[in-house]
């Protein structure tokens, strides 16, 4: 009796108590999966995060680079070859061939908040090596900032020699972005763009000089001598964003990197 | 049968408790790996980044302090620490092939950047680079070297780590080292050293045209590997003097003009203002024999430079005035509308007495005569000497080398010479006390008053006028006019650097 009592107890379970199972187990596997779906949409917004900030540090480091070395070798080693030596540590847009120079931040363009034009020799040990035109230029249409280098020639216009060498070099740079976009990033990462403005990739220092003094202002700021010849100090601030928004969210991601290349070489 | 079942069954389902838990656990660990992978790669390249702005400015550091040590006032200026003789005297060039090393072990460690056969050593692999086509593929082992001022008392004694750059090369450079044709010759040459011509800003293989390039290397490495090599191209560069417009030039303004008493019975006496070299060949353009400076509206200046001649005995036909020639007729003297006013000659004064070499000290004609004999110059130790007030120079029976600032009394001697330049601002006066002797002045001769008899600065823009009165009786020969001795007697004001670049290394 006692034995047939035990086994009826252990008959099993009622089709009840398997649904009731199995409606939790598959809650339990969805809402798991469902985790799973959303973090590794995390990691792949974070590892493209990632991949845009790596990208803008070593463009940024390039860029300093170049700004440090920019108008190598310098104008008194002229030898009356032009690609020999740079005549100016940056060049400028209009009237570069003519030669008169721009005001920078009036009406340089380059040198300007978004296009930067460096005549420097990178590599002068290799004899065969000219002065070039190492070009930075933000592409406004894929907001892409490209960079060209171009050998320096006699009575050539830098914009248009390495107009056809700019290659990308850093995606998705969103400083100069709508007022609308702006705005929404504005929304997340408040003091990013002061003023809801675009904020310029590239500022710029002059050398002023009164009397035997020489200050370092702003270039608007130093009158007669602003010119690109004597910018001093180039800021350049990045504002990168990732390219897909947070999977969470779906806000975008940027993250901002600000350097100072400062120029060391003499601009005469 | 059936119950039997049902336990088996039972007991197949009893894991699965642990095989949920597994499963979430591995999926909380994988995000988790994840975020500490993202985390790694983004402190990684700020360290990268952090230690390539690191190595840079301790790199800029090395050259920066092999560019401050070649100014002869600098505290530690490699003139004046050891060893001695690191470098060749001033005015000896440096020669092609040979390098200059400061070098910068932190303790425990050797650096040795001439044995390029020891790669732990951090051996100089550029000076081959850059040399190689010149004959050099390698820097003299061993190479002179100096301690760099963190491993020299008194910051080795502090325990602060100084930066970590490894050695510093100062060495000359050619057109070939270079890669360039300075004299359009199509022809690189290996084996001359550069000079470089402050006035025209250009490069020369001439020694004549201005002082020679200095090239600066600099290695910095960190503990992790990271490396930059940069370089500098220096030059020193000269404090700017007023123009010499004569070989003598006497200050003055309308109702304050210049006076000048020359040794009247002294036909030797000279005053030329054409043009020497430092040989006593004749060389360039003749400048003035005596040119009055000043501002002298209109036709004004007549009465000063009559005043001036007639302070040479006449008559016109015969010496001492013939003896002043010049750019025009003897007795030469000018009026060429040139002046500064008496703030900028102060100021002027003030950065030579920053830059000198040597300050004579105060007091009788003995002590200060005394003094600089102590001072050794000589053609190849030129030195700026100032004297901060009255210099008395009488039977001091020397020639002295460089640049003489007296913002004083100068009480000069027909026995002492000079090579280079006198300047007398302030007082402006210039007198004699003994009359014998038989040496001449080589280079120019300033005389300026810009202070009054107190000392106080005159007002702008007019300077006064300068004294010169010499004894009737006084002997010797004279100035002579002569721009090699004037360039060569001009105080360094800083190294200039002509360019920077960074070596990009593999």
């Amino acid at each position: 009796m006692n034995r047939r009592q035990g086994r009826r107890q252990q008959a099993g379970f009622t089709l009840i108590e398997l649904l009731t199972a199995l409606g939790i187990f598959l809650i339990v596997c969805g809402a798991a999966f469902t985790l799973l779906a959303s973090s590794q949409q995390r990691a792949r917004t974070e590892s493209q995060l990632l991949t845009s900030f790596q990208e803008a540090r070593l463009a940024l480091d390039q860029i300093v680079r170049d700004v440090n070395d920019a108008g190598y070798p310098p104008p008194s080693y002229s030898d009356g070859v032009p690609s020999h030596s740079a005549s100016t540590p940056f060049a400028w847009y209009p009237n570069y061939t003519i030669p008169t120079p721009c005001a920078v931040g009036i009406n340089c363009d380059p040198p300007s908040d978004f296009d930067i034009i460096i005549e420097t020799n990178p590599n002068r040990q290799d004899p065969s090596s000219k002065v070039q035109w190492i070009r930075y230029k933000l592409d406004p249409t894929t907001s892409t900032l490209m960079r060209g280098a171009a050998d320096k020639t006699s009575g050539g216009e830098p914009t248009v020699e390495t107009a056809d060498k700019l290659a990308p070099l850093v995606q998705n740079v969103v400083n100069n972005s709508s007022p609308a976009q702006i705005a929404q990033y504005q929304a997340i990462y408040p003091g990013m763009f002061p003023s809801g403005n675009p904020v310029p990739i590239f500022s710029y220092t002059c050398d002023k000089t009164s009397g035997s003094v020489t200050q370092i202002v702003s270039c608007p700021l130093a009158g007669a001598d602003n010119i690109p010849a004597n910018i001093r100090d180039v800021t350049v601030t990045l504002i990168v964003a990732s390219p897909l928004p947070d999977a969470t969210t779906g806000q975008p991601r940027l993250v901002q990197l600000v350097g100072r290349g400062r120029r060391i070489n003499p601009n005469q | 049968m059936w119950a039997r079942n049902t336990i088996r069954k039972r007991r197949r389902e009893a894991g699965i408790a642990l095989l949920i838990s597994i499963f979430v656990l591995l999926l909380i660990s994988v995000v988790a790996i994840a975020l500490i992978v993202s985390s790694g790669t983004e402190s990684a390249l700020a360290g990268n980044y952090r230690s390539s702005a690191g190595v840079y400015y301790a790199a800029l550091s090395g050259l920066e302090e092999a560019r401050g040590r070649l100014l002869a006032r600098n505290p530690n200026a490699f003139k004046i620490t050891n060893p001695t003789g690191f470098l060749p005297a001033p005015g000896t060039p440096l020669n092609i092939g040979d390098a200059y090393y400061v070098i910068n072990p932190v303790p425990g460690e050797t650096v040795a950047p001439w044995d390029v056969g020891t790669s732990t050593t951090y051996p100089d692999l550029e000076f081959g680079v850059e040399f190689a086509s010149s004959g050099y593929s390698q820097p003299p082992n061993s190479s002179p070297s100096a301690n760099s001022v963190w491993n020299r008392s008194p910051l080795n004694s502090l325990n602060v780590p100084g930066p970590l750059y490894k050695w510093v090369r100062i060495n000359a450079v050619s057109e070939k080292s270079l890669n360039l044709d300075v004299d359009h010759d199509n022809l690189a040459n290996s084996t001359t050293p550069l000079y470089y011509d402050g006035t025209l800003s250009r490069f020369s293989n001439s020694s004549l045209a201005g002082p020679q390039v200095l090239e600066i290397t600099s290695l910095a490495t960190l503990p992790n590997g990271s490396q930059k090599l940069v370089q500098y191209l220096v030059v020193p560069f000269p404090v700017a003097l007023p123009p010499f417009l004569g070989a003598l030039t006497l200050s003055g303004s309308p109702g304050a003009d210049p006076v000048f008493h020359a040794p009247a019975n002294n036909n030797g006496y000279a005053v030329k203002g054409d043009g020497w070299d430092c040989n006593g060949n004749p060389a360039g353009p003749p400048v003035s024999a005596i040119n009055i400076y000043g501002d002298y509206p209109g036709s004004s200046s007549g009465s000063a430079v009559n005043g001036v001649v007639g302070g040479i005995r006449p008559p016109s036909t015969s010496p001492p005035r013939t003896n002043y020639t010049g750019q025009g007729g003897a007795p030469d003297v000018e009026y060429l509308n040139a002046f500064q006013t008496p703030s900028q000659l102060n100021a002027l004064a003030q950065t030579i007495i920053q830059s000198a070499d040597a300050v004579v000290p105060a007091g009788s004609a003995a002590t200060q005569t005394s003094f600089m004999n102590s001072l050794n110059m000589s053609p190849s130790n030129m030195l700026t000497v100032v004297s901060n007030g009255d210099l008395d120079l009488s039977h001091w029976g020397n020639t002295g080398y460089g640049l003489l600032l007296v913002t004083g009394n100068f009480t000069m001697d027909p026995d002492n010479g000079w090579r280079g330049v006198i300047l007398v601002i302030g007082q402006g006066k210039i007198n004699n006390t003994d009359n014998n002797g038989s040496r001449e002045i080589d280079g120019a001769v300033f005389v300026a008053k810009t202070n009054d008899t107190s000392g106080v600065a005159l007002p702008d823009p007019n300077l006064e006028e300068a004294s010169v009165i010499f004894d009737d009786i006084m002997e010797g020969t004279g100035i002579r006019y002569s721009s090699c001795w004037i360039q060569k007697a001009q105080p360094i004001d800083s190294y200039r650097v002509l360019s920077f670049h960074e070596i990009p290394q593999p």
